[in-house]
């Protein structure tokens, strides 16, 4: 580019403009003493009709067109001696921005890979997905409300019938985490997605190498033994070997042959979630082979996304949908399909949503804590920004005089502004490449405090090119939002008593009204996050205090992965899945230290099972026809979690397979179902219309526990002896004595494990604390991170108050010099001095309260327990900011008093 | 020198003379002053201060080139050049001119239909 070479070679230009414009000089002279004029008479002569050389060189300069390029090379370098002269304000600067910027970012990078990023597929925007894809996991009910998860059989019937769409692609809502051996290598740990055959083809996604899945492959159950890969886990699992194509991988008790690895860049459908390999849904059976019934039509686990043919309407297509739908499950009730059912597809539907970006769990739950958080971040950045805003103020009043020697030298006012806006270009820059470095490791570490577990959430955080043209724009606006009202302020001065005055000294105006605006509006915004920081905190308080309802100290939580013991399923040899944990509950109940230990379904927050129970002899009403949760448990479980027994008795061995069937319920379940008398002794069977009524006994009662959330109302919970209901439950939990050993008493339980049967593999190791922790993760990190950014603020809006008043009180030393000399108090000074950040501090409030009270609303739904309008945390907020600026202001009034008065007058 | 002669030149006008000039051959600075005060019968006198920035914006628009060669008196001197495009944008502006001209004169001289 040769305007580029221009000001790099900008010297060579500057001899060349010289010298053609001194050979024309001496020409012209040359001619004069031709005509017989004396030489030093000529070259008077043409210097006068030159009339100023370096007029006309910098007229070509600025014909030259780069003129603006060689000014701003000026500005950044005097920008930059600036900017190395002041170190105390630069650093305070490029802190604030750095935070500021890198908050911004990290936020803004959530956002963008959570909420914003479309998928790696061929034209995003076609694609549809039917509901919002924020259900997930396998039902049998009849579809009613809005409807999210569908059977294969639904799929293969409504593709064959709809015409809106160019193919459908299904996926499993729940992604199946398993081991599997490469070529008889030792098992790793895969995330499997189980797909249609359509899947690559209606996403557009080619292969990588191989080919991707085809129709064929997911023809009949269990008739499609292949494996596409994703291309990290190509690159990491099999080194990137291309050779590897047709190995087999042996999962389960099957194996499949790789026949494929998919582009790279592509990792399945759900954000947050990447696949490591894809295999047909036809193999559902022999990937999990617990689930009961799955050739039922309604085996309903999948996720499906269509992509609409290019002429037709999102409404066509809802509409046809929807049609369909009805029809096809209508069918599926068979020839007399009870009146509630009927009554229900009635009412089901289907809500087409945006594909483009995805399903995304993570999107559902995070959308709006993230919006808060990048509003609060954005608050922070203004606040910054009016803080480096006041004092590029205060150094333009200190700099008056030199501006007011350059405008007067004939320098323009615009080049001025240019130059000191470079100033805060360089710093906001300065602090975006500090903020985008910050915000790369910030964001990295926010997802895994918000999403806590034994894997990290999948998500590509690397700053890509939305993230640096967000910091780009914002490091751009921040330049100007705070540069532009200080330099249009420093240069609209008049020139004579700028010149007049003494150094450093300026008219009291200078600064005025504008640097208290700045302050008022700090403390505002302040009292704001302040507040939301306070509700925030609040909430989670509250939700800590919750009560459990079983006892989370001192309890191993051991997740066990069963899949490579080639454990029997669907047969009646399942029983040795019992027989095994029993094994090792009892190898565990007798290391030293161990007060008692059960297998579990679920232990808490670790996912649901719910159907409706009908009573013997109790008619459903809609106070008892609420779902029940149920839980396969082992028989020292109650002791364990710390369930208190309040009736009957808990499980014990003689519950077996060949005995009556138990159970044991909650007190909100045995209130509601018999609210006057005893539960225990009463008969219930499972499901709406049980297929086996009155087969299950109640045995005891226990106390109210939480089951998935903390925050969850009362629910009703049926927990079954695992003798009863076989199979083998991976959550194993260890209650220790308080004070054992807990290291040592994990390390044996480990070896207890591997001793019974070396197949059954552990996945990972927590504690029931942590995992009540865990539950609340995103709610505390919230709570925090209000807190950090709200206690910012206040700080921020401190260095502008302490600013503002240091300045106002040396510049007026002299006349605080006279007042003490006159016989004032210090008292009265200090009241002097102090009232002028009471005033902001009040104007602040009355803006600042208002506004919290009214926006406070929208955070309703993430409080809970709490009114947004809290009046603990609003005081407490208020408060906080009164105390902080009145001891940031203290510090230069207190200065005031301690002025020397002959010293003040002699210092004029 | 009789200054009474004399008049300012019409924005843009430079520009199209100092393209014609060039058009005749390669020639420095001082030349094309000379050699406009020359054709125009002494009515025209170029300043030093239009001139050179005029060949350096014409030079930055790439209508004109320039190198630097012995000039008739030995010194080094920059020489300008037409480009292509230069001799384009003088054919152009040099019709637009006759055309304006001519209109212009039709007005002026009252010998337009209907007045």
């Amino acid at each position: 580019m040769s305007w580029l070479r221009r000001v790099f070679a900008r010297k060579r230009l500057e001899m060349d403009l010289d010298k053609e414009l001194r050979f024309h000089f001496e020409t012209q002279v040359a001619e004069k003493v031709k005509t017989g004029v004396a030489e030093s008479e000529a070259r008077r002569l043409t210097r006068m009709e030159f009339g100023g050389m370096e007029q006309v060189k910098e007229d070509c300069r600025e014909s030259r067109g780069t003129l603006w390029l060689e000014y701003l090379v000026q500005d950044i370098r005097f920008g930059l001696r600036q900017l190395v002269k002041s170190p105390g304000f630069t650093s305070i600067a490029l802190l604030s921005l750095a935070l500021g910027i890198g908050a911004n970012t990290a936020i803004f990078t959530l956002v963008n890979a959570i909420l914003l990023r479309p998928l790696p597929v061929e034209n995003p925007n076609e694609l549809v997905l039917f509901g919002d894809g924020g259900a997930q996991g396998l039902t049998f009910s009849v579809p009613e409300g809005r409807w999210q998860l569908f059977s294969d059989s639904f799929l293969r019937d409504f593709r064959h019938q709809a015409t809106s769409y160019s193919g459908i692609a299904a996926v499993n809502s729940t992604q199946s985490v398993i081991k599997a051996s490469i070529a008889g290598s030792a098992y790793q740990t895969a995330h499997v997605d189980l797909v249609s055959g359509s899947y690559f083809s209606v996403l557009g996604v080619p292969a990588f190498l191989g080919r991707t899945l085809v129709e064929s492959d997911d023809s009949a159950p269990g008739a499609g033994p292949v494996a596409v890969a994703s291309y990290g886990w190509f690159e990491s699992h099999l080194n990137g070997d291309k050779s590897a194509l047709g190995k087999t991988i042996r999962i389960q008790a099957q194996d499949y042959t790789l026949v494929g690895v998919a582009r790279p860049g592509f990792s399945g459908v759900t954000v947050g979630q990447s696949a490591d390999l894809w295999i047909p849904f036809c193999m559902n059976k022999e990937i999990s082979p617990g689930l009961p019934k799955p050739d039922s039509k309604f085996f309903q686990s999948l996720h499906l996304i269509g992509r609409l043919k290019p002429d037709v309407k999102p409404g066509q297509a809802s509409a046809e949908t929807n049609l369909l739908f009805k029809q096809i499950m209508r069918d599926y009730l068979g020839p007399n399909p009870s009146q509630k059912h009927l009554d229900d597809i009635a009412h089901a539907s289907i809500e087409l949503t945006l594909g483009s970006r995805g399903i995304s769990p993570l999107r559902l739950l995070f959308s709006l804590p993230l919006k808060i958080l990048m509003t609060i971040v954005g608050l922070v950045l203004v606040i910054a920004c009016a803080n480096i805003a006041n004092m590029l103020l205060a150094r333009g009043v200190a700099r008056t005089r030199e501006i007011a020697v350059r405008m007067a030298l004939g320098a323009s006012r615009g080049r001025i502004v240019f130059q000191l806006l470079a100033e805060s270009a360089l710093l906001s820059a300065a602090g975006a490449v500090a903020g985008i470095a910050l915000a790369w490791k910030a964001s990295t570490l926010l997802l895994r405090m918000a999403t806590p577990g034994l894997n990290p959430v999948p998500l590509n955080l690397a700053p890509d090119l939305p993230v640096l043209a967000f910091t780009l724009g914002l490091s751009v606006l921040t330049a100007l939002l705070f540069g532009c009202l200080p330099a249009l302020r420093a240069t609209g001065l008049e020139f004579t008593p700028a010149l007049k005055d003494g150094r450093g000294s300026s008219s009291v105006s200078a600064r005025g009204n504008l640097a208290r605006s700045l302050i008022v509006g700090q403390i505002a915004l302040s009292v704001l996050l302040l507040v939301t920081a306070g509700l925030f905190v609040r909430s989670l308080i509250h939700l800590t205090s919750i009560e459990t309802g079983f006892d989370k100290r001192n309890v191993l939580l051991f997740y066990l992965d069963s899949s490579t013991a080639g454990l029997p399923h669907h047969s009646p040899d399942e029983i040795r899945s019992v027989r095994l944990q029993e094994q090792i509950e009892s190898r565990v109940q007798a290391i030293p230290g161990v007060q008692s230990d059960s297998f579990a379904f679920f232990t808490f927050n670790t996912g649901a099972w719910s159907d409706l129970v009908l009573f013997q002899g109790v008619p459903r009403t809609p106070e008892n026809g609420q779902e029940v949760y149920f839980n396969n448990v082992g028989n020292g479980f109650f002791s364990t979690m710390g369930i208190p027994l309040v009736a009957g008795r808990a499980f014990s061995a003689q519950d077996n397979q060949n005995s009556p069937k138990v159970a044991v319920i909650n007190e909100s379940m045995a209130r509601r179902f018999f609210p006057n008398g005893l539960a225990v002794g009463h008969r219930f069977g499972v499901g709406e219309t049980p297929d086996h009524p009155g087969e299950i006994e109640v045995i005891g009662v226990v106390k109210d526990a939480k089951y998935t959330a903390l925050d969850e109302g009362s629910l009703f919970a049926a927990y079954f002896p695992c003798a009863q209901n076989v199979g083998f439950y991976g959550n194993f939990a260890v209650r220790y004595a308080p004070g054992a050993n807990r290291q040592e008493i994990l390390s044996r339980v480990r070896s207890s494990i591997a001793e019974t049967n070396p197949n059954i593999l552990v996945d990972g190791v927590s504690s029931l604390d942590e995992q009540v922790d865990q539950s609340i993760a995103a709610q505390s990190l919230i709570a925090r991170l209000t807190s950090f950014f709200g206690v910012i603020a206040v700080f921020l809006a401190c260095i502008g108050i302490y600013g503002l008043l240091s300045y106002s009180v040396a510049r007026r030393t002299c006349e605080l010099g006279i007042r003490l000399a006159l016989g004032a108090q210090s008292r009265m000074l200090l009241w002097l001095v102090l009232r002028e950040s009471l005033v902001l501090l009040a104007i602040g409030l009355a803006i600042g309260v208002p506004i919290s009270l009214g926006s406070t609303r929208v955070l309703k739904s993430l409080l809970y327990d709490l009114s947004p309008l809290d009046p603990m945390a609003i005081s407490t907020a208020i408060v906080a900011v009164v105390v902080m600026t009145m001891a940031a202001a203290w510090l230069p009034a207190r200065r005031a008093t301690r002025i020397n008065p002959i010293q003040a007058l002699r210092a004029e | 020198m009789n200054t009474t002669d004399k008049f300012d030149l019409p924005q843009g006008t430079l520009d199209l003379l100092i393209l014609r000039v060039v058009a005749l051959g390669s020639i420095h600075g001082y030349a094309i002053a000379q050699r406009i005060q020359q054709m125009s019968r002494e009515a025209l006198q170029v300043q030093q201060g239009s001139l050179y920035p005029a060949l350096h914006r014409l030079e930055y628009k790439k209508f004109l080139s320039a190198n630097w060669k012995a000039s008739e008196t030995g010194r080094e001197a920059k020489f300008y050049e037409l480009t292509a495009a230069g001799r384009a944008h003088l054919k152009a502006e040099t019709e637009n001119w006759s055309r304006l001209t001519d209109v212009v004169g039709l007005i002026l001289k009252g010998t337009l239909e209907g007045i």
